[in-house]
């Protein structure tokens, strides 16, 4: 085992519910995005990474220990939760000063990098204020904060734009860009496959407890690419959007289930989203609405898994 | 150098858990009832009663302090000091620092004994001076008795806040066990004949009062252990549950609320 993780056959069970299920995965060094929709298991993986669980089958290791009451560990590694609960009544500062405290730094020392770390993620303006008032995205960059001002070697980070605003966005995945390129390994998860593509082509895709692939993004996108994406168009000339866009060579099928509406199968979504609004208005098409029936990630893990 | 930061990291968690204690909304509540002694004697001396004096103030305190607000404050300052850490996902955050599951439940058991005994003692103190100036004596006076119920009072909140903590480690709702014992058990026990009462903290906190106290309610109480054993017993007994609620919550694994 020489990954920053690995994991053997892992299986964790919550009573008769299957958190894990045999998972089996290497994470290698940068950033490593874990990918899957809600509930397949991503939050389990991390919470036995930290050791705040313990696992019921098979092996994990973080930077090649066993995480479960690993105090030492703890120093090299940063987490930040998926949930936005924080002590409130805490400013930002304090927020990040007392966790620094709890690393073993002395007061002084905790305030520097705590004012250090507000400030790489463009909080230094309300550091000052009660947790309580911040919105969901501040809490995410005032956890992100906590998580990276020790200076770990490893950012373990559940959903951490889950609810950040577009500023917040770009201050989050600015701060885990250059956390990595520092020599810091990150684990991020995710259930939205673009919000990854940004910073990382390392992903790990996993669904119902089971990692079913990983590798390159271009690789995993190739093979989601196989299986053709589902676009349904509201719109009353059906027959005339179909016309458009049938000489678009990544449009497989068009079907026109209604009198308003046409669905057309692409095996390039990014393709088809970037190039349909300059044919709507060559075309001078009226379309009314775009709907995927496969836009959640979990349509995309069905295609994978059969 | 390794010993002061690990009592650095300790100071951390007691600070935060005697913030949380005694600044949180709960603290309005939980500083009235703890008032309950003062606001008694405080009326007993307006409406001027005449029996009012050192030994009616034990009579109604023995029941009223040690058996209602000493358990009630120490139940609901110990149980949620890792049980609402849980509740409210803040625990990751102590567990994903470098210090040990056992070393936080230790310190914040160090926490709740500061802000259990700030709630708690300078009402009392306060009530007993109401006392002593209502019958215009010097605040020395009956210093056996202030001091009875002054070392009752950290021994009570030591070992209910140790036991409180060791249930609230163990069970999900803690909240009602902690009311059965402290309430039921602790109300009956003594009406159990033979050896039973032993099995109870009141026991020897009222052992305490009958070893410390000169003259009072407690002097007929029957007891067969002085003020030194049951003082040596309840400490015994905190740091027994203690080390249980510590061995328990190293053990344990924290699945939160979705």
């Amino acid at each position: 085992m020489t990954g920053v993780v690995e994991a053997h056959e892992l299986s964790k069970w919550y009573g008769e519910v299957l958190g894990l299920n045999g998972f089996t995965a290497s994470f290698g060094s940068g950033i490593t995005g874990l990918v899957g929709p809600n509930g397949a298991g991503k939050s389990t993986l991390f919470k036995l990474l930290i050791g705040q669980l313990r696992s019921d089958k098979g092996e994990v290791r973080l930077l090649g220990e066993d995480p479960w009451n690993n105090v030492p560990l703890k120093r090299r590694l940063g987490y930040c939760p998926e949930h936005n609960q924080v002590w409130g009544w805490m400013t930002a500062t304090r927020f990040v000063e007392t966790l620094l405290r709890l690393d073993g730094l002395p007061a002084a020392d905790a305030r520097t990098k705590a004012a250090e770390a507000l400030e790489l993620v463009g909080l230094t303006k309300a550091k000052d204020r009660p947790l309580k008032t911040y919105s969901r995205g501040m809490r995410q960059r005032a956890k992100l904060a906590q998580a990276l001002a020790h200076g770990p070697e490893v950012l373990i980070l559940d959903e951490p734009l889950s609810g950040a605003d577009p500023v917040g966005r770009v201050h989050i995945l600015r701060t885990i860009s250059r956390f990595a390129r520092e020599g810091g390994h990150v684990l991020m998860s995710t259930h939205v496959l673009y919000e990854i593509e940004r910073i990382t082509e390392n992903i790990v895709l996993i669904h119902n407890g089971k990692g079913i692939a990983s590798g390159n993004l271009h690789a995993i996108r190739a093979l989601i690419d196989q299986h053709p994406h589902a676009v349904r168009i509201a719109t009353p000339q059906p027959r005339e959007v179909a016309q458009a866009l049938a000489g678009m060579d990544h449009v497989v099928a068009i079907e026109m289930p209604t009198a308003d509406a046409l669905i057309v199968r692409t095996r390039q979504p990014d393709a088809f989203y970037r190039e349909l609004p300059e044919i709507v208005v060559e075309h001078r098409l009226d379309v009314r609405g775009l709907e995927s029936p496969d836009d959640s990630l979990e349509a995309v893990f069905r295609y994978l898994v059969g | 150098m390794a010993f002061a930061q690990a009592l650095g990291k300790g100071w951390v968690v007691t600070a935060l858990t005697v913030r949380y204690l005694l600044t949180t909304r709960r603290v309005i509540a939980m500083a009235l009832f703890a008032a309950v002694p003062l606001l008694l004697a405080g009326s007993l001396a307006l409406a001027r009663v005449p029996t009012f004096d050192i030994l009616l103030f034990q009579v109604l305190m023995v029941p009223l302090f040690l058996q209602v607000v000493l358990i009630f404050v120490t139940l609901v300052n110990a149980a949620p000091l890792i049980r609402e850490e849980i509740e409210d996902n803040t625990l990751p955050y102590l567990l994903t620092r470098p210090i040990g599951k056992p070393a936080i439940v230790a310190w914040k058991y160090a926490g709740y004994l500061v802000a259990v005994l700030v709630l708690l003692v300078p009402p009392f103190v306060l009530a007993y001076g109401v006392t002593e100036a209502y019958g215009g004596l010097a605040l020395g006076t009956d210093s056996d008795v202030l001091a009875g119920f002054l070392v009752a009072t950290v021994l009570g909140s030591a070992a209910y806040g140790a036991l409180f903590l060791f249930i609230s480690v163990v069970l999900r709702k803690p909240l009602a066990v902690g009311l059965l014992i402290g309430f039921v058990w602790e109300s009956v026990v003594g009406s159990i004949p033979g050896n039973v009462p032993k099995f109870s903290v009141i026991y020897y906190l009222r052992s305490i009062l009958k070893g410390m106290i000169d003259v009072g309610p407690l002097s007929g109480f029957p007891t067969d252990v002085s003020a030194g054993v049951a003082a040596g017993v309840l400490v015994g007994l905190s740091v027994a549950f203690l080390v249980a609620a510590m061995a328990v919550f190293q053990r344990n694994e924290f699945r939160q609320k979705a």
